[in-house]
């Protein structure tokens, strides 16, 4: 449900979904390989990819899609920032000081949880694990990761980044 | 049959049915084991856990101990079962006690529910918000019954959560409150599993799990067909229906829904104040298997009304005005017996039972001398009547639920989900099973969904393709074998006739690719058993008889009679058209199915009668109408209860009854018909009555009165005799609705075995020849043998030629959801409402001619209907019709619900409209620019 006026940029966005969905080239094509088709796209699943891969795969409805897509957290559901940066919270790196790692980061971006900062430049997820914990702690920006942090030498690397473009553009 | 299992619950020993699990022995053995989210018609879930039981099995190393959830655990040879041992109990009382963290517990546990009576305050021993009384389930909670069964402590040990979710009160007919939700699924898989719906689903994950629809919208948009079934599944307050939300029944009747040709048998709750409050499908029902649907469910108030007549009315100097029985009668005779009997008509409610039919007949031709008789909805007649002619009885040949079974469906111009909703719920779930389901219609209907082949012909080419399909069947070999099919009378004319079908010219006539029809008719062909269901909403009056021939000769060709999974099924209208048909309420035949035409036939039901059976073929329905309003016929007997005053099926009744001389109507209310009476008779409704009514599968159900007549009202048999009576004719001294039945099985050959006491044990399908003979679900096999013959079909004409003024024909499909487009919901009357963009299809020619571009705003108007309005939509224009001179609109149901949801009339569900062809005009929209809102 999109309340008020189709827009052409609506159209727009449900024909890229749908040359998205019908790009899949596996053997078996799901409702779940097709949400992550549509993730990797767009890096998000708005509303209407629910509703067209309801139409897409044969007998779901968008109840049933919404109810896989839900189901995952790996699954967002609004646009992420320009850049992501990942703060591991695992055992190794919480032992090593993650917590005033996700602290100073917080700050520097201006958020006390995970999500996107008012700019849209940074999406802060927190990591229950980025397997690299021999170099605890650590954190990924942009899915780079960064080990033997500081909360000075991540905040340095937050501001690096919001100096580059978004990857991928 | 298997052998039966043994095995010992609770010390007892017990035999269970191979497959069975234990809590399903359990529950057939009469022993209790509280569970909440299993439930008998759906497959084991295991998700409450409540049902736990310890389970004994014997092993080479000696018994083995378990604690299993029982609806999961099937039985096994020499399994010990215990339920009730000490640590059992604990357990469940510990899984309650995690459940009822998120489900108030006041309701519950409060230690007065059992002191309580009706006239009681609360005495405030729980909180507010907690009090069973601010709960619409009170007294019918399942929830409470497994609570109080293990004999929880009032406060239990862990701390109530209130989940605070928003409750859903926008949408048509239901209340959702998921505050009261316990997380069974049962609405979710009743909805998927049973319905193959999906219009809810469970969203999130873990602890935060709740039902709901995609981003919690709507139902009207989530693919809802409001069947109800999700509430009368539901063991919680969570689900109710929101009109008389809070009444309590007194008492609850199992009785038969009065609106389609399904029959669903259903239990009709009665509330203290004799209003009818609730309708439940009946989980044992044969023709419903509890399923219901959004008329049967939320449009069978109507007897509630406030407005019903109470008392005959007589029109005196202009007036209507109250009178007593005797002077009503009087009147009637003195008015009716002044015509000739050409003049004069019967129209049955399409609601009567077989006793009304059947009085409504003999008085026609006993004491008024004529065939015009015909029960209302009967519009269609040679959808059964010409199965009489080919195959031997003018019904379904199979039953409803076989259709489960079959690998492959064929459904001609019908749409089940609307007019004959529970039909289309086995047809949805054999595809899932992995049936073809080939749809011939040119509408998009709810069906074509889930077909694997979706034939869109040309309107009016519907039989063409038929023979088509036929035709493949023999030349790629894929008939019967079985000599009785290839000697078959008529067989040699047949094929010979079937060149005219060859598919390159049936591809062109119909504009069907001939590759479509090729893998329609293999799909079709191939497998076995296959069954055939027709309508003719989209055919015209002069090709349907050669529809049910060409459908009949393609399910004898593939050996598809007399098997279980098969056979044929006429899609009609009225709950008991079968039943008129049999019982002789028709122009054309007598009680029994005798024909009018024949002199034996007159004979024999003249001899049983004591009088001369008029001779001359009456008139139907729809022409009885038609002669009303031309004035041929001059006076009738209306029994109105369901007839809509206008309609695409009847016409104007309003307006034909309104040209009688003298008429008689028998309603419940004060409706457009019963307004125009020169007599008003008070009618009895479903509701108030004893009767039998007799379903699509021939399927003899028993009504049971639930509510007390409060004034002079009569059951339509009764006051059909009275009036019978009056004329001065002999045999219309019935005493009572079963010796009604009495007199008509005796006539009636196929119900000789039936009787009152037989249907109140369970119903019967006809034939059911003898009292010790347990009725016929599948026509044509061996025990009842018959040589059906194969007619040859010949291509008729294109019928309803498109005229100048309305020169395209437009094909309008309904669906429950269509994700691919954007929908508004805006609120009227605090409900939903939902509209969108409608898309125009049209055919590239017509629209050049039009001067008409993919993209333009285009208006659409009908030929003005018979209720006086027409049609009339605007849409963008997209130039995809398959068709020269066909234009489609696919709308969706949801508008449907909210318009039964917003009537003002009593009884909403005959009004609901059908989609036949209507003829049309296209315009481009004068403005442009305002296509988005």
């Amino acid at each position: 449900m999109t309340s008020g006026v189709t827009t052409a940029a609506d159209t727009e966005l449900r024909e890229r979904i749908r040359r998205t969905l019908r790009s899949q080239k596996q053997r078996t094509i799901t409702v779940l390989s097709s949400l992550l088709a549509v993730q990797h796209e767009i890096k998000y699943v708005p509303e209407v990819a629910i509703e067209e891969t309801a139409h897409f795969i044969k007998g779901a409805t968008i109840n049933d899609v919404w109810s896989v897509a839900s189901f995952y957290t790996n699954f967002r559901f609004t646009p992420p920032g320009d850049h992501t940066v990942e703060v591991c919270w695992g055992p190794s790196c919480h032992i090593k000081g993650a917590q005033h790692v996700l602290r100073a980061v917080q700050s520097e971006l201006g958020l006390d949880r995970e999500g996107e900062t008012s700019d849209g430049k940074f999406t802060l997820r927190y990591n229950t694990c980025l397997g690299a914990c021999a170099h605890a702690p650590v954190i990924a920006i942009d899915h780079v990761h960064h080990g033997r942090i500081t909360p000075d030498s991540a905040v340095r690397h937050v501001k690096q980044a919001r100096s580059k473009p978004a990857p991928g553009h | 049959m298997p052998d039966p299992i043994t095995f010992t619950i609770d010390g007892q020993e017990v035999a269970a049915k191979p497959g069975q699990t234990v809590l399903q022995a359990a529950i057939d053995a009469g022993v209790y084991i509280p569970y909440l989210c299993y439930f008998p018609t759906m497959k084991p879930y295991g998700a409450c856990r409540v049902c736990v039981v310890e389970v004994e099995t014997p092993s080479p190393q000696g018994p083995r101990k378990a604690t299993l959830a029982s609806c999961t655990a099937p039985v096994s040879k020499d399994m010990v079962v215990n339920t009730q041992p000490k640590h059992i109990a604990e357990l469940r009382k510990g899984i309650l006690d995690l459940l009822m963290t998120e489900h108030p517990h006041g309701c519950l546990t409060c230690h007065r529910i059992e002191l309580c009576g009706s006239q009681d305050i609360c005495l405030r021993h729980v909180r507010v918000n907690d009090r069973c009384v601010a709960c619409p389930k009170n007294e019918r909670c399942e929830l409470k019954d497994t609570v109080r069964s293990a004999q929880l402590e009032m406060e239990t040990p862990l701390q109530y959560h209130n989940r605070n979710l928003p409750i859903h009160v926008d949408d048509p007919f239901y209340d959702r409150d998921y505050n009261l939700c316990i997380v069974c699924a049962r609405c979710v898989r009743v909805c998927e599993e049973v319905r193959v719906d999906s219009a809810l689903s469970l969203i999130s994950r873990s602890g935060r799990t709740i039902v709901g629809t995609s981003h919690g919208s709507s139902l009207l948009e989530s693919g809802c067909e409001f069947c109800g079934a999700c509430i009368d599944v539901c063991p919680t307050g969570a689900l109710v229906e929101r009109d008389y939300k809070w009444d309590k029944a007194v008492k609850s009747v199992n009785t038969v829904c009065p609106n389609c040709p399904v029959g669903c048998q259903v239990f009709m709750d009665v509330n203290k104040r004799n209003k009818v409050i609730r309708v439940r499908g009946d989980f044992a029902g044969a023709a419903n298997m509890g399923m219901a649907c959004f008329k049967g469910k939320f449009a069978t108030d109507y007897p509630n009304h406030p407005g019903r007549v109470r008392y005959p009315m007589v029109r005196v100097e202009g007036q209507l005005q109250r009178t007593t029985w005797e002077q009503a009668l009087e009147r009637i005779t003195v008015g009716l017996l002044k015509y000739k009997p050409a003049q004069v008509g019967v129209i049955s409610s399409p609601r009567g039972t077989n006793e009304d039919h059947y009085v409504a007949q003999k008085l026609a031709r006993v004491a008024l001398k004529t065939n015009n008789v015909d029960s209302a909805l009967n519009v269609v007649p040679e959808l059964t009547e010409s199965l009489q002619n080919v195959l031997g009885h003018p019904a379904a040949t199979n039953s409803i639920w076989e259709l489960e079974k079959s690998k492959a469906i064929l459904v001609v111009s019908g749409n089940p989900t609307e007019e004959q909703n529970v039909l289309a719920v086995p047809i949805k779930k054999a595809t899932r099973a992995g049936a073809s389901l080939i749809v011939i219609d040119p509408r998009e209907t709810e069906l074509t969904r889930y077909a694997a082949h979706w034939l869109r012909p040309r309107p009016g080419t519907e039989v063409a393709l038929l023979g088509a399909i036929l035709r493949v069947v023999f030349e790629e070999s894929l008939e019967d074998k079985n000599p009785g099919v290839n000697n078959a009378g008529g067989i040699g004319d047949l094929k010979q006739k079937l060149w005219d079908f060859d598919l390159v010219r049936i591809s062109s006539v119909t504009g069907v690719p001939a590759d479509a029809i090729r893998a329609a008719a293999r799909a079709y062909g191939a497998v076995r058993p296959a069954a055939i269901v027709y309508g003719a909403d989209t055919i015209g009056r002069a090709d349907r008889a050669n529809l049910v021939q060409a459908a009949a000769n393609l399910a004898m060709a593939t050996g598809n009679l007399g098997v279980r999974g098969g056979g044929l099924f006429p899609l009609y209208h009225g709950a008991n058209t079968q039943g008129a048909l049999d019982v002789g309420c028709t122009p054309s035949l007598l009680p029994g199915h005798r024909r009018i035409d024949r002199a034996e036939d007159r004979k024999r039901i003249a001899e049983s009668w004591g009088v001369e059976v008029p001779s001359e073929t009456g008139l139907g329905t729809n022409v009885m109408f038609e002669a009303m309003a031309g004035g041929q016929i001059k006076a009738a007997i209306v029994m109105a209860d369901g007839i809509p005053p206008k309609s695409d099926l009847l016409g104007d009744v309003q307006a034909a009854v309104g040209n009688l001389e003298f008429l008689v109507v028998s309603d419940y209310v004060m409706s457009e018909i019963a307004s125009q009476a020169d007599v008003l008779l008070p009618a009895a409704t479903y509701t108030e009555i004893s009767g039998t009514y007799t379903n699509l599968e021939r399927r003899v159900q028993l009504l049971r009165p639930g509510m007390a007549l409060t004034g002079e009202e009569r059951p339509g048999w009764q006051a059909l005799a009275a009036i019978g009576q009056a004329t001065g004719s002999a045999g219309f001294e019935f005493e009572s609705s079963s010796s009604v039945l009495a007199e008509l099985t005796g006539l009636v050959d196929v119900y000789k075995g039936i009787t009152p006491e037989r249907l109140a044990d369970r119903s019967l399908q006809w034939p059911v020849w003898a009292s010790d003979h347990a009725g016929t679900p599948v026509l044509y096999n061996e025990a009842n043998e018959s040589k059906p013959q194969f007619r040859a079909v010949t291509m008729t004409a294109m019928d309803a030629q498109p005229d100048r003024e309305f020169p395209l024909l437009l094909a309008h499909g309904r669906v429950l959801q269509d994700p691919t487009r954007d929908v508004r919901i805006t609120k009227a009357d605090e409900l939903n409402q939902l509209s969108r963009d409608e898309i125009v299809e049209l055919h590239p020619e017509d629209a050049r001619a039009l001067g008409i571009a993919a993209g333009d705003l285009v208006d659409v108007r009908s030929r003005p209907r018979a209720d006086g309005g027409s049609d009339l939509f605007t849409g963008i224009a997209r130039l995809t019709s398959p068709h020269r001179g066909m234009i489609a609109i696919t709308t969706l149901f949801a508008s449907v619900a909210s318009d039964v949801e917003h009537s003002q009339h009593p009884d909403p569900a005959p009004r609901v409209r059908g989609l036949p062809l209507r003829q049309v005009v296209v315009t481009k929209a004068p403005v442009a620019a305002t296509a988005a809102d």
